[in-house]
């Protein structure tokens, strides 16, 4: 179904951009792809305007091949440097105004609920630190609180980015940036927490370290969003520009933050627990009984 | 001129590793040649960040990735031109 639905009638096939045209034939659309097979097709997200060596941009890719169905996926985003690859994604994307992408996942999600009651559909919400845990806070908080089952993705640079370096809610105390002189004097906002007390049913802080772990993480984020209730990761993706550091340099220090201060950290909801080990269960005596 | 991503297919074939296919952060760049079991470059798609050549050189310990000014390669793979290959061996001339 889901390959039929992007392929265009063979009258028109040929008059089609190349780009579109290799999805349809090598695309991630009709089988599951892994992370082992990165290069061997055509990958949801084309070129895109964003920096050299942002692992921000490793980050987005990453999440377009963890996408449980991809063709049955939404992404909500806002304004910020994220946007700039997630709009050149083959997955519909909803610009959100600054400030309201979670009120906006919320009612799509609903509405999808209601209009395709036998088919899932995953909302994703995709945006930075300012949009998520500045400017866009009481909408995350509020569908929190509502428990909206979608999943809530937040692309952690600690700056505004796109701005010219000011400090933002996740930004580290003590942290001198272009726009921010004086250095930041407050701490950064624990959002995990916040998610916690807030009865999110999954949240996890992750790095972009080790691809095939931020693969499955997202996968299991949007797998428990489907059924339990809202999930949140949040995701360290250091801004080069405004952080100075050399684009070789990118993933040392990734590794190095994550060993510091940014860990691989997952917490599970007592009802996202048992649904999460059922469902492991379930897929692990279906992949035996295919192998006998 | 500007440097993009060069992979030495010869170091790069006898190891198999496709370690700089998973941490680009561009998507289809480093892109992977089944049959002819290597990796290779779109040098259209390439910024030139080197985080291939680190993942390269420290985490596989392959050495087979090097930065090249874009005029002296020859024959460069380009995606927009061509666009996506599961294999480059039929498309190049015998």
């Amino acid at each position: 179904m889901s390959l039929e639905t992007i392929k265009p009638s063979p009258g028109f096939h040929n008059y089609l951009p190349k780009e579109y045209q290799d999805l349809i034939e090598d695309g991630p659309f009709h089988q599951k792809r892994k992370v082992s097979e990165l290069g061997s097709f055509k990958e949801a997200i084309e070129e895109h305007p964003m920096c050299a060596g942002c692992a921000m941009t490793l980050f987005i890719r990453l999440v377009y091949l963890g996408l449980p169905s991809l063709e049955h996926s939404v992404i909500v985003g806002t304004a910020g440097c994220g946007r700039l690859a997630i709009t050149q994604g083959a997955v519909p994307f909803i610009y959100g105004n600054y400030g309201d992408t979670n009120c906006v996942a919320s009612g799509l999600k609903r509405g999808l609920d209601i209009r395709f009651k036998d088919t899932p559909k995953d909302v994703i919400v995709m945006a930075g630190d300012g949009g998520l845990a500045d400017i866009g806070f009481h909408a995350v908080m509020h569908s929190w609180f509502r428990k909206e089952k979608f999943t809530t993705i937040m692309l952690d640079n600690e700056v505004y980015g796109n701005t010219g370096g000011q400090e933002s809610g996740m930004t580290q105390k003590g942290m001198v940036l272009k726009m921010a002189p004086n250095g930041k004097k407050f701490e950064k906002m624990d959002m995990l927490g916040l998610a916690k007390t807030s009865g999110v049913a999954y949240t996890a802080r992750i790095s972009p370290t080790n691809p095939t772990k931020v693969v499955n993480t997202i996968r299991k984020a949007v797998l428990i969003a489907r059924e339990v209730g809202p999930t949140y990761i949040q995701a360290y993706t250091s801004c080069n520009i405004e952080y100075a550091i050399p684009t070789p340099k990118v993933m040392d220090d990734a590794r190095e933050v994550e060993k510091d201060r940014y860990g691989y950290l997952e917490y599970f909801s007592d009802e996202a627990k048992e649904y999460w080990d059922k469902s492991e269960a379930d897929r692990k005596k279906a992949r035996k009984a295919q192998v006998k | 001129m500007y440097v993009v991503a060069d992979i030495d297919e010869e170091i790069c074939g006898a190891t198999k590793c496709r370690l700089c296919t998973q941490f680009c952060p561009e998507g289809n760049t480093i892109l992977y040649d089944e049959v002819r079991g290597t990796a290779y470059v779109a040098v259209d798609r390439c910024k030139g960040c080197e985080i291939c050549v680190g993942i390269c050189d420290d985490l596989a310990k392959h050495h087979a990735i090097k930065m090249l000014g874009i005029n002296e390669i020859v024959d460069g793979f380009e995606i927009s031109k061509v666009g996506f290959k599961t294999t480059l061996v039929e498309s190049k001339p015998e």
